[in-house]
């Protein structure tokens, strides 16, 4: 069972876009969902194959689905279990933590089931339209990657399969193998970027680790009886596993790029009283969230709005200002605004660019700003951009007026002037955050956390399995799974390894 | 008609001239005397012997060409058969029909399971076997095979013809010229000749050409192989010397007793010829700095050592041990050469230091202090053709109905010579009655891994079978050998007698239904403790569970869940292999499902057939990097399976080919097809199109 990716980006619009997961499957792949029904005669075939994939039907269709007696509703009700399931599964991943009934977000995700030998590979195919950016894409690909049996397709795999199936002709093919070097090729260079600092090493070290221990198992199935391997070769082995099994699993909990992609990064405004910060959360959520006043301490709470920053998914916290010497209500907001400081991703630290001198701006500079290494971001583990506002109310003509502060940007809550510098500068952050999801490794990521999961789970089985062929297939397994991001793991590696090792043979 | 003669051939030929084809051995005596076979096969060794009898099962008139009848069967280096990976190989061999399994049955002193505490899928079959039994019992089961018959002669060249025009190669051979000038026509030829292609013995500094301690070398015919164009190499391996019985102080050393019960490596045998208690036991003793020693100061008095060609890694000599892995002590097993033999095989000790030196070397290990040396250890060099130049059916792309089968291949040890037997007989005998060749995929067998790994990748050292070349190990077990192959053997290369293809469907039957059995038998869990409490399946949490799953407790056999569920379970433990073979089902059923669906996508690749006549360097409607055509053009892969098996080939380069497949098969359907259907489905064609 395969699972294939395409972005259908709506034309001219940044976001929301419109995703299709493609689905392929022989139905006995499909098994897991306990499906028992037959294959009926299926009424859905003529709608389903002949429906053009474009944004514009997926309008359509939603409609459809809107309505619980609409034609496409009752069509998906009356799919196989198996396809329900699917379908259930990749919208519920697809509505998101933060999605509500009242967002503006068209609502639903749509399955089109096609039946082979009608559709592109000749399986049975799905294919799934969601609405949404990056987050949902993570989701949903998370979700499906959960299910036992389906796995992402190989470079070209879904074209291979339509050839197998005599479903291209030979002039649709001639173009292929181009497009699978470029894929192959794009994936390489994808990996290699990926593979590249701190995270390959990790994965270049496990399979380094993992490949050891699996010749050190098949040395001791090939060899140990007639010929002295040293003691305690698969002790050794054992202890390998456990503690790649420990470090596999240390690394997959801590997916905190993917987490953030997925309920989206926690972006808490601060600053001293008056500064403007629920002006800030009012401009870029547009829409009024909080009460604006000029009286100082208007926000006593901290107010959360999920916004949609620059294509990635935000939770933008509005606090209270920070000062001392206030009531207890106010009080009590204050240590909520720095508990929830805390907890932020990406501080947007604002102050009044007329009022820099004054006692609570200098506070919150050496308190907030200066600790958290702004202008430094690389070298702190909180990012923090330090906004100045009410720049309408500088002086005009000086190009900077603050050259000993940290670096910063300059904006009118006002005027909205400085709001493209900023969603700018937002959008850099977030990037670093979450991963950039438009340079592509959104999919690879996706890959190489089926691929970690797929080899801690098989290393989980080395450790139940009592008969040791069996515990060595399940290495081979997880060996498997981690040579899809290294490669090798051939058999005269293992071999290769074996000989060097032990002195074996008679 | 012409033929290709070697320039070198006369001086082997005269050695061998008293022992010319004066005399025939003939196990059927109703052979006619012209000198012309279907099947010719050279060589009498374990490959030569497989190929013949094979050849001879399969209906083909065959003649087994041999230096000396009194040879046949000859155990050349270790008196003992099968072990890991090799134990697979010969009951694949036995479900072939092969020959080794039962000879060796009939001739075991000592049978012990190697791997028995590691799980039914890596089980090794291994058995310590009389020489001189073995040797008797092939010669008299060879010298009375139906439609076999054994000559002695040295052949000297090959008589080629034209090439037949719808299969690819350059010549095709029609029969062999002996050493005395003579000539045999046959229909195919299987050339298993061992060490012996311009064999070259080596003990110390001193290198006389040899096949094997006492017999000649062949040197006309590696000459004439090499002119035909062939790529020869060059491979080297060793024995140890052999040590009288009575010069060992056993007293002292480590006793290893054989198993009880004896399992037989053949499946239509019960029982072994001997019983537990009256088989001999080896022992065990140690390598010490005294070795090391008198290895490392006389490394300038040891040439083969010292020579560039490889030899196996995995057989070491005692020589490339101490180098490698200096300041440990090695093993030595002590094992008997047979019941009444008073020779001793030290099993480790392979080497090539002149003589004396050897015996000084052998009298510092505890236990042989008194040794006495009877024959001194020595090494072997020898020719072996590239095995990429072959197709899976063992007949090479250069010369057509031309086989090569065992060392030849670059392979070592007698398992993989006796399965690469067994395949070359089978096809020179189908390729004879134009019958599609019988290959083993590398999904069904460890012979279909042993020829795939030779043909597609090719060897530098000699290869020798482990279980961690398999891929599918855990379907590819030595208990379903029968299962994997009998019925294909039996359906399409006809090797397979009556009575063990019906042993073969009484147990895929009785298996059948006793694994259904035991997935309809199903109680709660807390119910199967009180049944078995032997058994440690938790009664926490109470969840019904199969027979099925209960058998793959590692306590719980089919005796046990007899016991608990007498009816209808009891059958079922009546024959001993039967319920073994259920409890292994059980214990991999999990993992099979999965790795059944793995299978059947390397078979899909496989199905899909390379044309065998492809010139990759100069091919024209393909794009390939040079790089990958030159790979293909080395390797020349059958199918796409083969071909996405080679390091380096892309997934591009596979698409690619799959298209020229598909190209070339559309193109024979359409010069096949009768323009009529073709309209017809034309037709249909449409007619869906309008109903959609």
């Amino acid at each position: 069972m395969l699972l294939e990716e395409h972005y259908f980006t709506a034309p001219k619009r940044a976001s929301p876009r419109l995703l299709s997961l493609s689905l392929a499957s022989r139905s006995e792949d499909l098994q897991w969902m306990g499906s028992t029904s037959s294959k009926g005669p299926n009424d859905n075939r003529e709608l389903l194959s002949t429906l053009p994939v474009t944004p514009r039907s997926g309008r359509d269709l939603l409609q459809g689905l809107a309505d619980p007696r609409g034609r496409v509703g009752r069509r998906i009700a009356d799919c196989e279990p198996m396809w329900r399931g699917l379908w259930t599964l990749v919208s519920r991943a697809a509505r998101g933590p933060h999605r509500r009934s009242a967002r503006p977000y068209p609502a639903d995700t749509h399955l089109f089931n096609i039946l082979g030998p009608q559709s592109f590979t000749g399986e049975d195919c799905a294919e799934f339209h969601v609405h949404g950016g990056p987050a949902v894409v993570s989701g949903v690909l998370q979700a499906l990657g959960s299910v036992p049996g389906l796995r992402p397709a190989e470079a070209g795999e879904f074209t291979r399969r339509a050839f197998a199936h005599g479903k291209l002709s030979l002039t649709e093919v001639e173009g292929l193998a181009d497009l699978i070097h470029s894929e192959t090729e794009a994936q390489r260079r994808q990996a290699l970027r990926q593979l590249d600092g701190e995270l390959g090493d990790l994965c270049r070290g496990w399979a380094e680790t993992l490949t050891k221990a699996l010749a050190h198992v098949e040395a001791y199935i090939d060899f140990s009886e007639d010929d002295n391997l040293e003691e305690g070769v698969l002790d050794q082995a054992d202890s390998e596993v456990r503690r790649l099994e420990v470090a596999l699993g240390v690394h997959l909990r801590d997916a905190r790029r993917g987490q953030r992609l997925r309920s989206g990064a926690h972006v808490v405004v601060a600053g001293p009283p008056n500064a403007g910060k629920s002006s800030l959360v009012n401009l870029l959520s547009r829409k009024p969230v909080s009460i604006v006043s000029p009286e100082p301490g208007t926000t006593r709470d901290v107010l959360e709005t999920p916004v949609d920053l620059a294509g990635f998914p935000a939770l933008l916290s509005d606090t209270a200002g920070l000062r001392e010497g206030v009531g207890p209500v106010e009080q009590e907001g204050v240590r909520r605004a720095q508990k929830r400081l805390e907890q932020a991703d990406l501080i947007l630290a604002v102050l009044d660019a007329s009022d820099l001198a004054s006692p609570a701006s200098c506070n919150f500079l050496d308190t907030v700003v200066i600790p958290a290494g702004a202008g430094n971001p690389s070298g702190s583990h909180q990012r923090l951009l330090l906004v100045l506002n009410k720049s309408d109310l500088l002086p005009a003509g000086r190009s900077d007026p603050h050259p000993d502060l940290p670096s910063h940007l300059l904006l009118s809550c006002l005027t909205g002037e400085g709001l493209d510098g900023l969603l700018e500068a937002l959008k850099k952050e977030l990037a670093a955050l979450c991963g950039d999801p438009s340079t592509g490794p959104l999919l690879t990521r996706s890959r190489h956390q089926h691929h970690l999961q797929g080899c801690l789970d098989a290393l989980g089985q080395y450790r139940q399995a009592k008969d040791l062929a069996l515990a060595a297939e399940a290495l081979r397994v997880a060996r498997g799974h981690l040579s899809h991001l290294t490669g090798g793991g051939g058999t005269e590696e293992i071999l290769d390894i074996i000989f060097r090792d032990f002195c074996v043979g008679k | 008609m012409f033929c290709i003669r070697g320039c070198g051939r006369r001086v082997a030929a005269s050695l061998i001239k008293q022992h010319l084809a004066s005399v025939r051995f003939g196990g059927d005596s109703a052979a006619p005397w012209t000198p012309h076979f279907d099947v010719v096969v050279i060589g009498g060794g374990h490959a030569g012997t497989e190929a013949a009898a094979a050849a001879a099962r399969c209906g083909s008139r065959t003649l087994l060409l041999t230096h000396r009848v009194d040879t046949i069967g000859q155990m050349s280096c270790n008196p003992s058969f099968g072990g890991i990976g090799k134990g697979h190989l010969m009951r694949e061999v036995d479900a072939l029909d092969g020959l080794c399994s039962r000879i060796c049955d009939q001739s075991g002193i000592h049978y012990k399971v190697l791997n028995r505490r590691k799980g039914p899928a890596v089980w090794g079959l291994r058995a310590q076997i009389d020489r001189k039994l073995y040797k008797q019992n092939m010669q008299k089961e060879i010298l009375n095979t139906p439609l076999l018959t054994v000559q002695e002669g040295a052949v000297e060249d090959l008589i080629l013809t034209e090439p037949e025009p719808e299969h690819t190669g350059k010549y095709r051979v029609s029969g062999v010229v002996l050493a005395d000038g003579s000539t045999v026509f046959a229909e195919s030829v299987v050339l298993t000749t061992g060490t012996f292609l311009r064999g070259m013995i080596v003990i110390g500094l001193e290198m006389h050409p040899a096949g094997r301690l006492g017999d000649q070398p062949s040197i006309g015919l590696a000459q004439t192989l090499e002119k035909l164009g062939f790529v020869v190499g060059r491979l080297k391996t060793g024995t140890p010397p052999r040590i009288a019985k009575e010069s060992v102080n056993f007293s002292i050393l480590n006793k290893q007793t054989p198993d009880n019960p004896s399992i037989p490596f053949s499946f239509i045998n019960q029982t072994v010829w001997i019983k537990p208690e009256d088989q001999l036991p080896c022992y065990l003793t140690h390598t010490n700095p005294q070795v090391d020693e008198i290895v490392l100061e006389n490394l300038h008095l040891n040439c083969h050592v010292k020579e560039t060609t490889r030899g196996p890694r995995y057989c070491p000599s005692i020589e490339s041990k101490v180098l490698r892995f200096p300041n440990r002590v090695h093993q030595v097993w002590l094992e008997p050469e047979g019941m009444d033999s008073d020779l001793i095989y030290p099993q480790g000790l392979s080497v090539t230091l002149p003589a004396e030196l050897q015996e000084k070397m052998i009298t510092c290990i505890r236990g042989l202090e008194n040794a006495k040396m009877i024959q001194p250890g020595y090494g072997v060099q020898y020719d072996y053709m590239d095995p990429r130049q072959i197709s899976p059916s063992l007949e090479t792309r250069l010369v057509q109905r031309l086989f090569f089968a065992g060392q030849i291949n670059g392979t070592t040890g007698y398992e993989e010579a006796a399965a690469q037997g067994v395949i070359a007989g089978i096809n020179a005998s189908l390729r004879v009655r134009h019958k599609p060749p019988f290959v083993i995929s590398r999904t069904e067998g460890y012979i279909g891994v042993l020829i795939d790994d030779l043909t597609t990748l090719g060897t530098n050292e000699p290869y020798r079978m482990f279980t961690s070349r398999a891929e599918f190990r855990l379907s590819l077990r030595p208990d379903n050998a029968d299962s994997r192959l009998t019925f294909r053997g039996y359906k399409e290369a006809g090797c397979v007698s009556q009575q063990r293809y019906e042993r073969a469907s009484w147990m895929k039957s009785s298996l059948e239904e006793g694994i259904s059995m035991l997935k309809s038998i199903e109680f709660l869990s807390t119910k199967w403790k009180n049944l078995i409490p032997e058994s440690s399946i938790s009664s926490g949490k109470s969840l019904p569970l199969r027979a099925l799953d209960v058998l793959k407790y590692e306590e719980v056999d089919m005796e046990l869940l007899a016991r608990a569920v007498p009816e209808p379970l009891k059958k079922y433990t009546q024959c001993r292999e039967l319920a073994e073979r259920l409890k292994i089902e059980a214990t991999y059923e999990s993992v099979l499902f999965h790795q059944q669906q793995e299978i059947k996508e390397v078979q899909r690749d496989e199905a899909l057939q390379l044309p065998k006549d492809l010139d990759y360097l100069t091919l024209k409607d393909i794009s390939l990097s040079y790089e990958v055509r030159e790979k293909l053009h080395l390797s020349r892969p059958q199918t796409i399976g083969a071909a996405s098996r080679i390091p380096g080939v892309t997934a591009a380069a596979i698409v690619n080919l799959l298209r020229f497949v598909k190209t070339t098969q559309q193109r024979q359907a359409a010069m096949n097809r009768v323009p009529k259907i073709d309209q017809q489905l034309r037709d249909t064609d449409r007619l869906e199109e309008s109903q959609l």
